[in-house]
């Protein structure tokens, strides 16, 4: 599973911390969700879709999706 | 008068030095009530001290994690895997003892009893997670 997250972040202007406390989790969780390490809850990936305005298979792709 | 929620209050950075210190009284009562007191002021000083770096721990996230308030759905996901883990070290100690006493021609006590209670405890927790779906 890999993801857009650490994109979106960067294109937002915002650091891991800011997103960590909108999503109301750590900034490491941010990291490990970024860097692949964590897979998010079904909660937290809709949570961060709809922070930036996107779907969550938008975000979050398997690792045998096309693109 | 706020609702005080078991979550509020194992997520409350007072949480663990509190439950660290209340064991450390314990294992001081129970010293104290077997004749050695010394002792029990001992265990009393580790759990005092093992509350005070709760506390005062600072930034680190393991510290916050377990003292409760860094605790989010990827603590739990942690703290779950930890527990399994810890688990089943013991439930491999305890039945490799019951059967070193079991060998020595002992009846296995307390091992037998202990593994048989885990495993009354592991189906029922099973039986539940599967009902609860």
């Amino acid at each position: 599973m890999h993801n857009d997250v650490r994109l979106l972040r960067d294109t937002a202007g915002l650091s891991q911390g800011q997103l960590a406390t909108a999503m109301g989790v750590s900034r490491q969780t941010i990291n490990s969700i970024e860097t692949g390490r964590y897979t998010p809850s079904l909660p937290l990936a809709i949570s961060l879709a709809r922070y930036f305005d996107r779907s969550v298979e938008e975000i979050f792709h398997g690792d045998h999706d096309d693109a | 008068m706020g609702t005080m929620t078991m979550h509020s209050v194992t997520h409350s950075r007072w949480w663990m030095p509190a439950f660290s210190f209340v064991l450390g009284l314990l294992v001081l009562a129970a010293f104290w009530a077997g004749g050695d007191p010394v002792s029990g002021l001992w265990g009393l000083g580790v759990m005092t001290a093992v509350a005070a770096l709760f506390l005062f721990g600072g930034r680190s996230e393991t510290l916050a994690g377990l003292g409760g308030p860094g605790r989010d759905e990827r603590w739990v996901a942690i703290d779950m895997r930890a527990t399994a883990a810890s688990g089943l070290v013991v439930i491999t100690v305890l039945i490799a003892a019951f059967l070193w006493e079991v060998g020595h021609g002992r009846d296995g006590s307390p091992y037998g009893q202990l593994c048989a209670l885990a495993g009354v405890v592991y189906i029922t927790a099973v039986a539940i997670q599967r009902w609860r779906g």
